[in-house]
């Protein structure tokens, strides 16, 4: 009873927590010029992906480096969505998630059978494959691509009330949301079932948890959350085009990933932060560096790779779960005393 | 456990409580009202996207260094109204999110005055679409892409076009085919996109047919084999008379399969991917030879041409901007847009706001001076640009020559207009070059 | 019936350059257990030191052996100063089995990076040592040339150098034995570090291999970004799995098969399907026989 009692206000400790993080972003989106809102929206979106990924990798110790086949998945099927049955935008995100989610327990029934660098190659191979897809059939319009364009915002919110706050608040309160529900999905039952097989999947098989079904469990959530994110970029590019899913989009997410610390979903904001300011910064420094041609156009990539090497030689678990052990450490130092 | 999480909740609200304070204590940015956007006394400030590196890069990545170039070569001899030219270029590697976020942080955080010649379409449209430059009255001068829509001046209230469009390549080139190879067999290789689609609705519309027609995707060019085996099927066929109409790497490589499989046919390059500095990097001395006889279109004057006053004024200027780059049909291009652009500048007046510069490309544009060998069609109801295409063939030294007899050039529209020999006759260039 | 031959010949000549690269992913699977995804980048610069020997030496055939060992040197320094760190480092924990992935992929990108750093983001055109004109038989002439004959040639004698190596020496016997099984052969006396990086070296020259070769095969010129060396890893990669990543036997064979696949979908079929079809080859053979076909019976499993 005394322990209901304790995760009930857990909860709504929680929930109180989210509204005053909601209230506080929104407040911030009034203040800040438009390129940052617009900034702020691809945060959004890119905390999403890189959750998603992390839900896949960091708890159910599976890798994708084709995420972006699935952000394309999600982002064409909300433009077909929205411009063949002129369905609502959220109508639009949910069948965006939903058939994501089924193309992922396809693809992960397949999955749970590879071991990790297996799984790398194969979801690789999908990243490169799968847009070119888009030219083959006219109803997803080829390289011109399909246009997503969830509408101007509602007049109640006022005249000043631009295109990209209105991007901004959909995108947040729809990565609010997801972020919500994704920490409440980890400290259920199948949370712990996918701790447990992360942590020693013979030992897990032995407590009698179904390891195969997990795994394709993982895979089908964090393939819908994709597609939420894939719609979410769609909508602040207005368009889904299959060149807006290159290779490179893949990659970056898992950097995105690895520098949230890929094992917990704590700093996911870190990651999606730092994939949108990391252009800016390396321009400010190929202008200190003497603005040469090849370093301005080399040193974004140059500064992506190298953190991501970096990150996982010396923080492999992330900024966040590197602090809370360190902290943990001083606290049972403490105890012990 | 749970006075942990109590303690992180507190923390984590103290923190959001005093980001909100010092948001709040900010006041909100005021804009000085009394100069327009972009535009300083010293200074105007112009953006571009374009890919600086990725697959999509060579040869696209000297444009930015050809506009700089001239302008540069404009703010030496006294700027715009005393004005420099300022060209901030971002590299969007082709990517359509690339090309949306570089646009925003050109209009939102750099404020720049207008965007001039963002290349590619796919980006483009995602510009169009999300930044939304129309609604924003933000001027899109000169869009280095062919595909008709842009033209289109209700979609894109502030953008206008410069290259003749795709469709009226392709119908052109039909006309052309039709009065010099009656009766041979016809190939065609297209790109499997927007560009390729394009050219197949110019061709319909002139009544074209092939007997063999192979469309290739633009991501499987790195495929080894794949030119192989688009030769391998247009010998199959017997095509003698071969159209080309796409980007420079699949151009290159179908030109150089076909040479290693001994096929010969009348080639017909498009103006895309014919471009013979871009091929004779790809392809290496080599493509002299391969080029030797193609035919193919252009409608600026040869870049060897340098009895023309402008290919010989914007060769001395970017070669002494960039002297070890060679002097090509992107740099030519390139160079051309911002010759338009420091005019329309100079037209929108002492003062230039957007919307008197969109107002002055309407009412004068149709003026402007330029390389082109058409008239630019620019009024209050077109954001059509240059029209038409002269064809030659490629010297043994692999350029495009002026034709012996001088350029002959059509003209059409993207629509079904009729196809019309021009009697156009380009006026003198301003004097050195400068806006006037 | 020409157009059938020609499919073969290019499908053979594709499909011997994706052995290449297929070998290499095998040599670095079998020695440490990770899929090196910095292959591509390994090929390109190695490639690109082999573009700058052929303009210092003027010859080719100087350029590609050396180029060859300039890429065993990268290679096994790589694994020296970094792979071997990198797994000590995060060898326990939920990391571990991910770490090698996503560390080959980071390093993918320095490299690219580099080397555009080094030599800028244009074109290097990078010529063939032999013409590349199709033999003529009668009037017809085949898509097959010196320059053809000569890939496959240097791909078979590549091949059987590797396995006078592998069959016939010691170092082979400790290569064989240290990827069946390192502990045990480590208490036989084994230097397994060493033979480990010795098979970082050897994955290193073919992987410089297959990149010199595929450039004149291919579109000629070479640039940091070539999506040419990516498709590269992947049909790689693909390749080494059809053969079951532990064989290089199944290797090669896994090579010829995609190389032959997908030049039949590109004369019957259509060039947008081409990746589609090679994913689900990929797709095919891991649920229909997941050892690969020359696969030993052990599973993929963990």
């Amino acid at each position: 009873m005394h322990k209901l009692k304790k995760k009930q206000k857990k909860q709504s400790n929680r929930i109180v927590l989210f509204i005053f993080f909601a209230f506080a972003i929104f407040l911030l989106s009034n203040r800040v010029d438009e390129f940052r809102v617009y900034q702020g929206a691809s945060v959004a979106m890119f905390v999403v992906a890189i959750a998603s990924l992390i839900l896949l990798t960091g708890y159910s110790g599976q890798v994708s480096l084709g995420h972006g086949a699935l952000l394309a998945i999600g982002g064409y099927s909300a433009a077909l969505t929205r411009n063949y049955l002129d369905a609502p935008v959220w109508i639009c995100f949910a069948v965006a998630i939903l058939v994501t989610a089924a193309f992922g327990a396809a693809l992960g029934t397949a999955a749970a059978r590879l071991s990790g660098p297996y799984l790398a190659g194969t979801t690789l191979a999908l990243a490169v494959g799968l847009p070119s897809i888009a030219n083959q059939f006219s109803v997803l319009g080829g390289e011109q691509g399909l246009v997503f364009y969830v509408g101007f915002p509602p007049m109640r919110l006022g005249e000043d009330f631009t295109q990209y706050k209105w991007f901004f608040w959909i995108a947040a309160s729809t990565a609010l949301i997801s972020m919500w529900w994704l920490q409440n999905i980890l400290r259920s039952r199948y949370g712990r079932t996918w701790r447990a097989v992360r942590a020693n999947e013979v030992a897990a098989e032995l407590a009698g948890i179904k390891i195969g079904r997990s795994k394709v469990l993982a895979f089908t959530l964090s393939a819908g959350l994709a597609g939420l994110a894939g719609a979410l970029l769609a909508m602040t590019i207005s368009h889904v085009f299959p060149s807006a899913f290159p290779l490179g989009l893949s990659f970056l997410l898992l950097t995105g990933a690895v520098l949230s610390g890929i094992t917990t979903l704590g700093g996911v904001i870190i990651g999606a932060v730092a994939l949108v300011a990391i252009p800016q910064i390396a321009d400010a420094i190929a202008i200190g560096l003497g603005n040469s041609e090849n370093v301005v156009a080399n040193l974004p990539g140059f500064l992506v790779s190298a953190l991501l090497i970096l990150t996982v030689l010396f923080v492999p678990n992330g900024p966040v779960e590197q602090m809370r052990a360190k902290r943990d450490h001083k606290i049972a130092l403490a105890v012990k005393k | 456990m749970n006075q942990m999480n109590r303690r992180r909740f507190l923390a984590t609200c103290a923190v959001v409580a005093c980001a909100n304070l010092a948001v709040a204590l900010v006041p909100a940015q005021a804009t000085p009202l009394s100069m327009q956007v972009g535009v300083t006394k010293t200074e105007i400030r112009l953006g571009m996207t374009s890919p600086h590196t990725g697959a999509a890069s060579p040869g696209y990545n000297k444009i930015p260094g050809a506009i700089k170039a001239y302008f540069d070569y404009v703010n030496v001899n006294g700027g715009v109204n005393g004005r420099k030219l300022t060209l901030l270029a971002e590299d969007d590697q082709y990517v359509p999110t690339q090309a949306v976020a570089k646009t925003n942080k050109l209009i939102l955080d750099n404020k720049v005055f207008a965007l001039v010649g963002t290349l590619g379409t796919a980006n483009n449209l995602a510009i169009a679409a999300a930044v939304n430059p129309g609604r924003r009255g933000v001027p899109v001068l000169f869009v280095a892409t062919g595909f008709s829509g842009f033209a289109v001046k209700k979609n894109f209230p502030t953008t206008f076009t410069m290259l003749p469009s795709y469709i009226m390549e392709a119908k052109i080139m039909a006309e052309y085919i039709r009065d010099n190879f009656a009766g041979k067999k016809l190939g065609l290789l297209y790109q499997d996109d927007d560009f390729g689609s394009d050219a197949l609705v110019g061709f319909k519309q002139a009544g074209l047919n092939f007997d063999v027609s192979i469309a290739y995707a633009s991501g499987a060019q790195g495929v080894s084999g794949v030119p192989a085996t688009w030769i391998t099927r247009l010998q199959s066929a017997g095509a003698e008379v071969v159209v080309l109409f796409g980007v420079s790497s699949a151009t290159g490589a179908a030109l150089a399969t076909a040479a290693a499989m001994k096929y010969g046919p009348q080639w017909i390059l498009g103006s895309v991917g014919g471009d013979a500095t871009t091929l004779k990097a790809i392809l290496g001395p080599t493509a002299a030879g391969l080029l030797f006889n193609a035919v193919s279109s252009s409608f600026l004057p040869s870049t060897t041409d340098t009895a023309d006053e402008y290919i010989k004024l914007f060769q001395d200027i970017y070669l002494k901007a960039h002297p070890t780059q060679t002097f090509d049909n992107n740099v030519l291009v390139g160079m051309n847009t911002a010759f338009l652009t420091a005019q329309a500048i100079k037209a929108a007046g002492k003062n230039p706001t957007r919307k008197s510069l969109i107002r002055a490309i309407q009412t004068r544009g149709s003026t402007f001076a330029g390389a082109g060998l058409t008239p630019l069609n620019f009024s209050t109801t077109s954001h059509v640009g240059y029209n038409g295409f002269w064809f030659g063939k490629y010297s043994p030294a692999g350029d495009l020559l002026k034709p012996t007899g001088g350029y002959t050039m059509y003209t059409t529209d993207s629509g079904n207009g009729a196809i019309v020999k021009s009697t156009y006759v380009r006026p003198a260039m301003p004097v050195k070059g400068l806006p006037n | 019936m020409v157009q059938l031959i020609n499919t073969i010949l290019i499908g053979v000549t594709s499909g011997a350059i994706y052995s290449l690269m297929a070998i290499a992913m095998v040599l670095v699977w079998r020695s440490t257990r990770v899929i090196n995804f910095a292959q591509a980048g390994l090929a390109l610069l190695s490639t690109y030191i082999g573009y700058e020997l052929i303009q210092l030496t003027g010859s080719y055939w100087i350029a590609l052996p050396l180029a060859m060992l300039a890429g065993a040197l990268i290679s096994a320094l790589i694994e020296l100063l970094f792979m071997r760190a990198l797994l000590k480092h995060t060898s326990q924990g939920p990391i571990a089995s991910v770490a090698p992935i996503i560390a080959t992929l980071g390093l993918l990108g320095v490299i690219r990076a580099m080397i555009g750093f080094i030599w800028g983001n244009q074109d290097l055109i990078l010529k063939g040592p032999l013409s590349n004109v199709g033999y003529t038989i009668g009037s017809t002439t085949l898509a097959f040339s010196p320059l053809k004959l000569f890939i496959i040639t240097w791909v078979v004698a590549v091949m059987v150098g590797l396995t006078l190596l592998f069959q016939r020496t010691n170092l082979g016997l400790s290569l064989r034995a240290s990827a069946h099984s390192p502990e045990i052969s480590r208490l036989a006396g084994v230097r397994v570090d060493f033979i480990r990086t010795i098979g970082w070296a050897l994955a290193g020259a073919a992987g410089a291999a297959a990149g010199m070769l595929q450039t004149p095969n291919g579109i000629g010129s070479i640039f940091p970004d070539s999506l040419e060396f990516s498709l590269l890893l992947v049909f790689g990669f693909i390749a080494a799995v059809i053969g079951g990543l532990d064989s290089l036997v199944g290797a090669v064979i896994g090579g010829l098969i995609l190389g032959l696949v997908v030049a039949f979908v590109l004369t019957y079929v259509g060039g947008s399907l081409v990746f589609m079809i090679a994913f689900a080859l990929l797709i095919i053979v891991l649920i229909v026989r997941p050892q690969g076909i020359i696969g030993v019976k052990a599973g993929r499993r963990a």
